[in-house]
């Protein structure tokens, strides 16, 4: 209830009318334009001229003037009234006869035929089958008999279009199209005048209550009910509409989207169509008469007439808000969907659905708000204003005028209750977050963002972190000191770098590694800003944070160095000489800048070459001045050096070689440096005599011949051989050596060359591997070498017959063709060509050489087809 | 928040008819909301409009009293399914469907489904006692009403007894099969080319929400056919102008 739908306005006050004469009573009205006609129990039409003034507050007033008034000359009442604008005419009910009048002289039109006799009561129809716009089709109740007439109406005639009988007395009739429907003693029934097809309704005791027959649309009725409803009903006989409650004694309706009004003996009710319900009661005795005319709401008691204005449906509706009917105010405005013009009501739909959200908002029912937010396209800054502090300084956002809400901020709204604070600031964030994600944020990213940066910050949300790593809109300005006030330094870096002050970014987090600042956001922060400094273009960020990184750990802080993209662009690329000098200081830290450019990058450059073997050298050195030092570093640092010599040729040999030449424990370093100088007899005699290293010295000479000819392999494996073999070193021949390297290393010897310095005595069984090696090696050696020359032949053979096909077609010689000439047919397939491809007998071709003067011979001019 | 009923023109119509307090109104507003709530007696006949995939199916809730009983035919008129409701505590409720609600069906379309259902099978059975596992709200609003017979049911047999006393079951599914069978005589329908009465005799309970969503589903389910045959009588009558496809040109060229 406590809608306000319709106001009571006074149309003619009762003086107008009957004075003081209690005798007299409103019969009947017709409202056409601004015209009203009011018929009276003692026979008078009263002909009223309307004006309708609208006052303050959209009030409406209706100032009435009269403007004649016509006794009928019969002594009975005026029961029924209609007029036919477009024939200017009037029609009477009156004395059981139809007349008809003219509309604004009132006098019965001159054609004596004009009238109809025997009615009971009738009606106009709204939707009239004929297409005659001069007509109007009346349907008549006969009081004589158990019928219904049709009539039309012209200007200057009457005519009976169709008379059907009906099963019981009607009283009460409504017209629309072909369907008549009827109120009978005991039920309601549409009767189909054409087909005569008839559908009966339900049962109405016709007697006991007035029945009521109100056209409410096409081909749909409103009809009284048994227990006091009104029942919608279409000319099918369906009902479509739930039925509307109203009183049992009511003597009026009528419909005014979407409202059913009805006339009961005190009361006015309104109902909706919609929900059925009940929205306004207005107090009104002695109801007479309600009728609807062309939209306008006609009541009359038996001595004046009112109007039942509509509010506007605007004002309707923000009733129903106000008072939190939030469902009713949806359903009423989605109702007025027809009956507004489209892009009024999407205007106001969207309005009427922020400002229910709103109100749900207010109530804490997110979902729905949200709904109602989503349909309604709220412009998301009318819900991130009610946040305090949410909306950036720079926002030129203003609330939107009239207020969507009565919320001053969100304190106002929940009173100070943190946990609803808390619950709508959760809300908040999903909004944002799914209105973030949909296209629908025109123009307002920047505050979109900025409020979720600061909702994320303060509820230390995850999400932070990934809004500030993503593509956003936050405002710097704003957003920095929130994340400063809320110890999200880190998120504060990223904020920096992002808006590309990656200078402040570091500074910030320097801080907090440096324990200035408390933000547990990374544990691993040192790493991170090391890594963000290895991808910084800002060369000079870089330089000036390195020392800082250096300093607090070597190890990782090389990386700003290692990690570098090599494929960078040109102006944030590093000079390495430069961070080689910069690094001196740093050695550990050079160490893996070096070993990251020689083994890493392969740069073919002596100077990182050299510097970084000499490095390894001196820390090899380190360790073995230290006799403390544990075993296993130094094996590390041995291996890490052996690698570098043996796989790097551009180090400075001779300046390692001082270094370590007459150090005992580097005989192995010592041997790879001599291999590096040519003098691979030393580097032997050093691994065999000195080291006593069967492996090493086997190992040196794989190394030091894969890279060159393997002429240069054989050649030192024949010389470890011989050293083997040399009968005047210390030691003697060492046989099980040089038995072992054989069967090794069989296929690096010549076999030939072995057999000739082999000691006679040895048994053919100890060197049985080394023999079958070197047989299969001969054999396979000259199966391959058979195979590349047949190889080499066939491709040769390809290229003559390539060669060919790009000089020329094939010779064609036949049984058919002569020779060029002795003009003879050819015989044989043998021919001698001619240049051009002419085919010639060979023995005609000599003949030809022959006689020739030069005697010049034909060039490889002969081809065999 | 209840779906509003906007403007959609519904394809079918279910009719839910059956004598006063049987739970007529529950039943629909516990398909509608999943909730089970006190209503007051129905005034009238009130209605709801389901989308069901594709089509709008408008479910009449009409009025049990005596006093509404003229109007039963006109909600039934063109009816595809009509769903007699009875009060299985109550044999009155049962015996009333046959008596004075079976002819207000008269009305309905020749191929109209009949379901039988017996309501308020809490009551009695405690099978359908058991919370609705998909709703939490709704046995949290069960346990508001613990102590009040549900719809108000006083003219059940039982009276007005707690939730965990069960009710003297005086319906059974028997007799509701039994009833179905009837009804398909009075109809004057083939039993065979029927549905078998096993899938449309259903016994629920608005107030845990046992077997009403089942119930509605297979109703929906079985009148698509009425849906697509209204569908196919309803197309040559009127001119669809907002489907303005331009008609394949069936032109028989000189090149074709």
């Amino acid at each position: 209830m406590s809608v306000k739908a319709f106001e009571l306005v006074p149309v003619v006050e009762r003086e107008l009318l009957t004075g003081d004469k209690a005798r007299i009573n409103i019969e009947c009205l017709e409202c056409c334009g601004k015209y009203l006609y009011v018929g009276t129990n003692d026979c008078f039409i009263h002909h009223f001229l309307l004006e309708e003034q609208t006052i303050a507050k959209g009030s409406v007033v209706y100032l009435s003037q009269k403007l004649q008034q016509k006794h009928l000359g019969l002594k009975k009442a005026v029961s029924e009234l209609k007029a036919a604008s477009a024939l200017e005419r009037l029609i009477v009910l009156c004395d059981a006869t139809i007349y008809v009048h003219d509309m604004l002289s009132l006098e019965v039109v001159p054609s004596g035929s004009a009238k109809i006799k025997g009615v009971l009561s009738f009606c106009v129809n709204e939707n009239p089958v004929s297409a005659d716009p001069f007509c109007v089709e009346l349907g008549v109740i006969s009081s004589r008999r158990r019928a219904v007439q049709i009539y039309t109406v012209h200007e200057d005639r009457v005519q009976l279009v169709k008379e059907l009988g009906t099963p019981q007395q009607p009283c009460a009739l409504s017209l629309d199209g072909y369907f008549l429907c009827l109120a009978l003693t005991s039920q309601y029934m549409i009767l189909n005048y054409s087909t005569g097809a008839s559908q009966d309704l339900f049962p109405y005791d016709s007697e006991e209550r007035k029945p009521i027959i109100k056209r409410i649309g096409r081909e749909e009725f409103l009809l009284a009910a048994p227990g006091g409803l009104g029942m919608f009903a279409n000319a099918e006989g369906m009902s479509q509409r739930a039925p509307v409650n109203w009183s049992e004694d009511v003597v009026g309706a009528a419909v005014c989207f979407p409202y059913v009004v009805a006339l009961d003996e005190g009361f006015v009710t309104v109902h909706s169509m919609l929900d059925q319900q009940l929205k306004q009661t207005l107090s009104f005795r002695d109801g007479h008469i309600l009728q609807d005319f062309e939209g306008k709401l006609v009541l009359a008691s038996t001595k004046a007439v009112y109007m039942l204005v509509p509010l506007p449906l605007e004002r309707q509706i923000q009733d129903l808000l106000a008072g939190n009917r939030v469902d009713e105010a949806l359903t009423l405005t989605e109702g007025a969907r027809r009956n507004i013009p489209k892009d009024r009501f999407q205007i106001l739909h969207k309005r009427i659905l922020q400002q229910a959200g709103f109100i749900q908002f207010g109530q804490l029912q997110f979902l729905e708000a949200k709904e109602h937010f989503r349909k309604g396209q709220l412009d998301v800054r009318e819900l991130i204003s009610l946040y305090p502090l949410l909306l950036p300084a720079s926002s030129s956002f203003a609330r939107c005028h009239p207020p969507l809400h009565p919320f001053a901020d969100l304190n106002q709204l929940t009173q100070g209750d943190q946990e609803k604070v808390q619950r709508c600031k959760r809300f908040l964030i999903s909004y944002l977050h799914e209105e973030r994600s949909s296209e629908g944020q025109n123009g307002v990213r920047e505050e979109v963002d900025t409020a979720l940066l600061k909702l994320y910050a303060e509820a230390d949300h995850e999400s932070l972190l990934d809004l500030l790593a993503s593509d956003n809109a936050c405002l710097l300005a704003d957003s920095a000191p929130w994340l400063e006030k809320h110890h999200k330094y880190f998120a504060l870096g990223l904020l920096y770098h992002y808006n590309g002050q990656d200078a402040s970014a570091v500074q910030w987090w320097v801080r907090v590694v440096d324990g200035d600042l408390q933000d547990p956001t990374r544990s691993d922060l040192f790493e991170y800003v090391v890594d963000f400094l290895s991808f910084c273009p800002n060369l000079d960020l870089v330089w000036k944070h390195a020392d800082w990184a250096l300093k607090r750990e070597q190890k990782i802080g090389a990386q700003i160095f290692t990690k570098r993209p090599v494929d960078g662009d040109q102006g944030s690329k590093m000079n390495p000489e430069d961070v080689v000098t910069y690094l001196q200081k740093h050695s550990h830290a050079l160490v893996l800048y070096l070993e990251h450019l020689v083994l890493d990058q392969h740069v073919q450059k002596e100077k990182f070459h050299s510097q970084l073997a000499l490095l390894y050298t001196e820390r090899v050195l380190a360790l073995l001045s230290q006799p403390s030092s544990p075993a296993q570093a130094l094996s590390q640092a041995r291996s890490k050096l052996q690698r570098l010599l043996k796989e790097s040729t551009l180090y400075r040999v001779q300046m390692l070689l001082g270094k370590i030449d007459g150090v005992d424990q580097l005989l192995v370093e010592q041997a790879t440096l001599r291999g590096r100088l040519g003098e691979h007899e030393r580097a032997l005699h050093i691994l065999v005599h000195q080291l006593q290293d069967r492996s090493a010295a086997e190992d040196y000479c794989s190394w030091a011949a894969t890279p060159q000819e393997p002429a240069l392999g054989q050649q030192l494996f024949h010389l470890l051989l011989a050293t083997y073999l040399d009968p005047d070193v210390p030691g003697g021949v060492d046989s099980v050596a040089a038995v072992d390297l054989l069967n090794r290393h069989g296929n690096m010897f010549d076999a030939v060359r072995v057999l000739g310095i082999l000691p006679e005595g040895w048994s053919l069984q100890l060197l049985r591997p080394f023999l079958t090696a070197a047989v299969r090696k001969n054999a396979h050696e000259q199966r391959t070498a058979q195979v590349a020359l047949g190889l080499a032949r066939s491709e040769n053979l390809q290229l003559l017959h390539d060669r060919l096909k790009t000089r020329g077609g094939p010779v064609v010689v036949s049984e058919k063709k002569g020779c060029q000439l002795c003009h003879n047919t050819f015989s044989e397939p043998d021919c001698v060509c001619l240049p051009g491809g002419v085919p010639v007998h060979t023995h005609c071709a000599a003949q030809r050489l022959r006689d020739s003067p030069t005697k010049r011979r034909l060039e490889n001019g002969s081809d065999h087809t | 928040m209840p779906e509003r009923a906007k403007m959609r023109k519904p394809d079918v119509k279910v009719v839910i008819l059956g004598d006063m307090n049987v739970g007529k109104t529950s039943l629909l507003h516990r398909y509608t909301e999943k909730k089970f709530k006190d209503t007051v007696s129905t005034v009238g006949g009130a209605f709801f409009l389901k989308q069901w995939g594709p089509y709008n199916i408008s479910i009449w809730d009409t009025a049990g009293r005596e006093q509404f009983h003229g109007l039963g035919s006109m909600y039934c008129r063109g009816a595809s399914a009509v769903i007699l409701t009875y009060d299985v505590t109550n044999w009155q409720s049962l015996t009333e469907l046959e008596d004075r609600f079976l002819s207000l069906t008269d009305t309905a379309n020749a191929d109209c489904i009949y379901a039988i259902v017996g309501n308020k099978a809490d009551l009695t059975e405690s099978s359908a006692q058991g919370p609705v596992p998909e709703d939490g709200q709704g046995e949290q609003e069960s346990v508001g009403t613990e102590l009040r017979p549900t719809g108000g049911g006083s003219s059940s047999g039982g009276g007005g007894g707690g939730g965990d006393a069960l009710h003297q079951k005086q319906v059974n599914q028997d007799d509701a099969l039994a009833l179905y069978a009837r009804v398909l005589r009075y109809k004057g329908l083939d039993g065979m080319a029927c549905p078998p009465g096993e899938s449309l005799c259903f016994e629920t309970s608005a107030k845990t929400g046992y077997n009403v969503d089942v119930l509605f589903e297979t109703i929906f389910d079985m009148v698509l056919p009425s849906i697509l045959k209204k569908r196919r009588e309803g197309e040559p009558s009127t001119v669809d102008l907002e489907d303005c496809r331009v008609p394949k040109s069936i032109k028989g060229g000189c090149c074709a």
